[in-house]
């Protein structure tokens, strides 16, 4: 838990790696995803660091890889299952893939390129006897003509082609073209295109020269023209028997394709992991330096404090496997640079976690609100979507998903709108049993009541009369007349109230202060997490010149607010209902200080009121000038941290020493840096505590004020619902002849679908934007920093392949 | 009118904003002064690959399984600013659509002219057509090599293409030799940029604002190349002021002065009219390195085109990502032509694009 609330504690690790066991030990640590590598060599280049020959190999391999995956692909071949997790290939069993690899891909590019020749080949043929079937009939009506004939036949933007052989040939030329019905492929793009065959007969050598130039350029194919029947009988002939090989041979072919692809795809996937892995690793080896000797790499990296036994036996466990002679081992080493933030989610609070994330990582060791989220980011939403039977759906939907959450087909999809559901479902649960509860409070179940334990107002008791019941279209229910209102409800709102024509009135009135007390309540728990933040940073001047007049300013003012509301509440009955005061010219007397005509709700109200309104006001200058004055005083009047500062200044040779003091520095909290940072500048502290303590005392009025959308929104989707009940299932229920059966099917059809895409999908995002909109701005920017910079391990996991972004995977 | 300009800079948006902001995307990635820095430690073009592989260029040069060579490397740039263009192209709408297929005219004189040279050489056509530059392909344009003469270079292949309003002074019966296909490109550019200004004049706007100076720099420094590859070649002085476009700030009393000019001085002594081509002319301060004319053109305009980006709402930044793209092809090829030869010391002599980014 405590992790949960500020995250892990990191430290900066030197890991002392012999070079001939660094491989397994970065591929150990790969594995386990545990540290955060730094780079100790920024200034050097990319291509001039040590292993960026291995990489290039990499590289290499990955390109071949590629290509496996897209001609396998192209073959419609199914990858087998994916759960091998294979370890990074030892350096020396490298070649041994990177060979294969190679093998592979020569074999294939022979087989695909014989294979498109073949079928070039084929194409051509076909193309040709398409001609001679063709232009059969053309030959019957230019014979005359004929000087020497030449066909040609491929696609071709025909109008134009005709124009410029006019143009160039001045016409010296006659041409003749038919389309050919079928389509056939076209051997770039693989796809089906329309030919045109044609017939071309000019004079002379001359203008023959210029035809074949302007074919060339429309990449016309020429075939020769046979010059008799039977001649071109036989070529008909030849051509089919050559047709018919060449199939037979091509079938041949592609069946060996398919063989060698099925062949690499059995072990394409466990490649591709290793060769990520490998990559990676080298990768990380870049990232090191070199010791003195040259015998032993050094990496730093950022680890948790508590996770580094495990990094020791993952160590040892690399050099055992490598059976190097010298252990690697880890030490830690001083650090005044900020570590990154590291908070341990599970996958039940991973989803609030990042609702805290999308804000702002949080700053070292800060306190963290996401472990207070899971319950109030829930709540606040369910305070705008109240309906018993919305969160039901909701919920059980939401069960849905938490139980299928190994199901392979709806983790692995593609389509980010259902990734985000799926992977917000813990949440989408807790909201929807949340809505359940505050739909029992508000006693609202698609608009309509619940009557379960019997309501606690009597109409029988009022004795009206039959004239009485006729004459009036309103009657009202006196709870002053004994046996008309037998006491509360047991659970939420009286059922009745469903159908009385004041509903409303009387909810607004409810949610309304219900929405002020919750803003107050939540807002004053915020102030109160900064205290843990202030504690753990050993800023005590800050609980006293930050915390408290915070707290006192929204406690005297707004939390007295809340006091009036409740005392209300509880000190007015039925009886004496018309008496009851309005809280808000109470409140804003209580400014005014006046008030004399209006009768207290309670003795000394106007002296209490007096000293709240003073405690409010007077704690407004002790937050704008408590903590510049204060810092500026112990800057200038404590000489003695000064020394101490001097002390560590000359010793800082002696590196031993100068630990030992960071680690005292440490458990001291950050507080001497912090002085030394803003004490010097008093100036910028002052403009900085201004600009808070403005920032502060308007926003308790406007955060107050923006909790009143739970309210709205409350209300907004309640109305929804009665809309959508009474203009939809109301006017299927309304037909009472037996055709109204056959009628309420597709009104309920109507009714569902609205429900589900309107009020759960619709209402829902938009309570839940609200509901991130309070969390984000009204809670967290009491306490909440969110100025962190989140820990990375170094996971194989964690790494993205390429190859999955090209959807090859 | 400005009031005319301003509601079209609120309307920009709707049919050009997407792109804009695409493009402005885009050109964040251009390399910067610390990516020429590391490219120019580079050993081998290996190493340049693994650098620009941390570049908005990614995979481009990894995903082959060729060797790599200098001409891989020039090739796979070109058809990476192919792929962004034409997807640009293909969303644009007009009058952007137009705007962006007049950058392209030029690529497409230069290949007319590349094919018509190589044809006179007897090269193959499929030889000659993996050079054309992509951007200024057209169907017609393995055809090119049967005309014999700019007429029925127009009349029988051009006529269809975009390039045919730029035919009108340049149609002429004399035989195609080099010295005429140079002739011939030099006048369609004359045509066409004279056109292209005229096109961006009409859009007004920001458009003209930004557009007209990189436009007219573009023929002023043409007319100061014509002039200078003249010397020595039988080019009478009413040739050349043919070939001078008439859009740039030279005229028309400038390009009056540079047909008559006969050597270098006479030339220098005329940019020295006018400020902006006076600096280019200098000669260079002493101990710094020498700097071609051709590289202090690129410079100014490199700079030209930078300033594109400082407004909003307007073609400009096209136009000016293609040249800044086309600039930072260039450095990189120029950088991976000294690594191969190890010239280390001319390696630093790139153009850099915004050298205060980082």
């Amino acid at each position: 838990m405590s992790s949960l609330l500020r995250g892990e504690e990191m430290c900066l690790a030197q890991l002392f790696l012999q070079s001939g066991s660094a491989y397994d030990c970065i591929s150990e640590l790969g594995e386990l995803g545990l540290v955060e590598f730094r780079d100790l060599n920024p200034s050097v280049t990319a291509f001039q660091r040590k292993h960026v020959n291995e990489i290039k190999k990499c590289e290499e391999m990955e390109r071949i890889l590629g290509y496996l995956l897209r001609e396998v692909k192209k073959a419609d071949i199914s990858l087998p299952e994916r759960d091998v997790n294979p370890v990074a290939p030892l350096p020396k069993h490298v070649m041994a893939i990177m060979e294969q690899l190679q093998r592979l891909e020569v074999e294939l590019g022979e087989v695909t390129r014989n294979k498109e020749k073949l079928q070039r080949n084929l194409l051509e043929l076909t193309e040709y006897t398409h001609m001679l079937r063709i232009t059969r009939k053309f030959v019957q009506r230019t014979a005359e003509v004929s000087v020497s004939l030449y066909m040609f036949s491929c696609l071709v933007k025909i109008e134009a082609f005709e124009r410029m052989l006019w143009r160039v040939c001045k016409g010296y030329t006659i041409l003749s073209y038919a389309e050919v019905e079928e389509y056939l492929e076209n051997p770039d793009t693989g796809e089906p295109t329309k030919c045109v065959v044609f017939l071309i007969s000019y004079w002379g050598d001359q203008i023959g020269q210029k035809v074949k130039k302007i074919c060339d350029c429309y990449h016309c194919h020429v075939y020769p023209y046979p010059s008799s029947n039977e001649e071109r009988n036989d070529v008909v002939e030849g051509l089919r028997t050559r047709i018919q090989d060449l199939h037979t041979v091509l079938n041949r072919t592609e069946d060996y394709l398919r063989q060698v692809l099925i062949k690499a795809s059995e072990s394409v996937y466990t490649w591709v992991i290793q060769v990520k892995k490998m990559k990676a690793i080298y990768y990380i080896l870049n990232l090191c330096s070199f010791d003195v000797t040259n015998k032993c790499l050094i990496a730093e990296v950022w680890c948790p404090v508590n996770d580094i036994p495990t990094l020791r036996r993952a160590l040892e466990e690399g050099s055992r496997k490598s059976g190097a002679t010298v252990p690697s081992f880890v030490n830690r080493i001083p650090t005044s640079d900020t570590p990154p933030t590291l908070i341990k989610t599970n996958k039940f609070t991973s989803g609030f976690q990042n609702i805290v994330d999308a804000y702002g990582v949080g700053s070292y060791r800060e306190v963290n609100p996401a472990p207070f989220t899971i319950i109030t980011f829930p709540f606040l939403f369910a305070v705008m979507f109240g309906d018993l039977g919305h969160g039901v759906i909701m919920a059980v939907f939401a069960a849905w998903m938490v139980l299928c959450e190994n199901n392979r087909k709806l983790k692995n999809t593609r389509n980010e709108i259902w990734n985000t559901f799926f992977e917000g479902r813990y949440i989408i649960l807790m909201m929807g049993l949340f809505s359940i509860y505050t739909g029992l409070i508000y006693n609202d179940c698609f608009s309509k009541s619940l009557n379960i334990f019997g309501s606690g107002w009597s109409v029988k008791a009022m004795g009206w009369t039959k004239e009485q019941w006729e004459n009036n279209r309103f009657l009202t229910l006196d709870p002053n007349v004994t046996g008309v209102f037998k006491g509360p409800y047991p659970l939420g709102i009286d059922p009745i109230w469903n159908l009385a024509s004041n509903r409303l009135t009387f909810l607004n009135s409810y949610k309304m202060k219900m929405s002020v007390i919750l803003g107050i309540i939540h807002m004053s728990f915020g102030v109160i997490l900064s205290t843990y933040n202030y504690l753990h940073f050993r800023k005590k001047y800050n609980l006293y010149l930050v915390f408290l007049p915070e707290l006192l300013f929204l406690l005297c003012l707004f939390g007295y607010l809340v006091f009036m509301i409740l005392y209300k509440w509880l000190a007015f009955s039925a009886k004496d209902s018309r008496h009851a005061p309005s809280i808000l010219i109470h409140f804003i007397n209580m400014f005014l200080m006046q008030g004399d005509g209006l009768q207290p709700l309670y003795p000394g109200q106007t002296g209490l009121q007096i000293f709240l309104v003073v405690i409010a006001v007077l704690s407004v200058p002790v937050l704008l000038l408590g903590k510049p004055v204060y810092l500026y005083w112990l800057h200038n009047g404590s000489h003695r941290l000064g020394l101490y500062r001097g002390y560590e200044r000359v010793r800082r040779n002696s590196e031993e020493e100068l630990y030992l003091m960071r680690a005292h520095d440490m458990e001291e909290g950050s507080s001497h840096s912090d002085l030394s940072s803003s004490g010097e500048n008093p100036t910028e502290e002052l403009l900085h505590q201004a600009i808070h303590t403005i920032e502060y005392c308007l926003g308790c009025v406007s955060n107050t004020a923006s909790y009143l959308r739970l309210w709205a929104l409350s209300l907004a989707h309640a109305q929804l619902s009665e809309v959508l009940w009474a203009m939809v299932m109301r006017v299927g229920l309304r037909m009472d002849s037996t055709l109204g059966v056959l009628f309420l099917v597709p009104v309920f059809g109507l009714f569902a679908v609205l429900t589900v895409s309107i009020l759960l999908v619709m209402e829902g995002l938009s309570a839940f934007l609200h509901a991130l909109r309070l969390h984000w701005v009204e809670f967290q920017n009491k306490f909440y920093g969110g100025t962190g910079v989140k820990f990375c391990p170094f996971a194989f996991s964690l790494l993205p392949s390429s190859f999955e972004h090209d959807g090859l995977l | 009118a400005p009031g005319f300009s301003s509601e079209k800079q609120l309307t920009f948006n709707v049919d050009h904003g997407y792109l804009e902001g695409l493009v402005r995307g885009m050109k964040a990635g251009i390399l910067t002064s610390t990516d020429y820095h590391n490219l120019a430690q580079c050993d081998t073009l290996e190493d340049m690959k693994l650098h620009l592989q941390s570049t908005d260029y990614g995979k481009l040069l990894s995903s082959s399984e060729e060797d790599l060579t200098v001409s891989l490397v020039d090739s796979k740039l070109r058809a990476n600013l192919v792929t962004e263009f034409s997807c640009l192209r293909s969303n644009a709408l007009p009058p952007l659509s137009t705007f962006l297929d007049y950058i392209t005219y030029s690529y497409m004189i230069d290949n007319v002219v590349m094919l018509i040279t190589g044809a006179l050489k007897q090269r193959d056509v499929a030889e000659l057509l993996p050079r054309c530059h992509p951007l200024g392909a057209f169907d017609q344009m393995a055809a090119v090599g049967i005309a014999r003469t700019p007429t029925e270079l127009y009349s029988a292949i051009l006529v269809d293409t975009p390039l045919a309003p730029f035919f009108q002074d340049a149609v002429s019966e004399s035989n195609l030799d080099e010295m005429e296909a140079e002739i011939l490109r030099n006048k369609l550019y004359k045509a066409y940029i004279e056109s292209f200004h005229s096109f961006c004049k009409n859009i007004g706007g920001v458009t003209a604002d930004i557009m007209c100076p990189v436009l007219e720099f573009e023929a002023d420094r043409r007319t100061f190349i014509i002039t200078v590859n003249s010397f020595g070649t039988e080019l009478s002085g009413a040739d050349k002021s043919a070939l001078y476009p008439s859009c740039g700030k030279l005229y028309p009393e400038g390009l009056r002065l540079l047909a008559k000019a006969e050597d270098h001085e006479q030339v220098k002594a005329v940019a020295n009219c006018y400020p902006e081509y006076k600096l280019i002319f200098d000669d260079p301060e002493p101990g710094a390195d020498f700097k071609t004319l051709e590289d202090r053109f690129f410079e100014q305009e490199v700079k030209l085109n930078m300033l594109a980006f400082l407004q909003q709402f307007h073609f400009g930044v096209f136009y000016s990502y293609v040249k800044l793209k086309e600039q930072e092809s260039r450095n990189i090829v120029w950088i991976a032509e000294c690594v191969t030869q190890r010239q280390k010391s001319k390696i630093h002599n790139y153009i850099p694009i915004f050298p205060g980014t980082h």
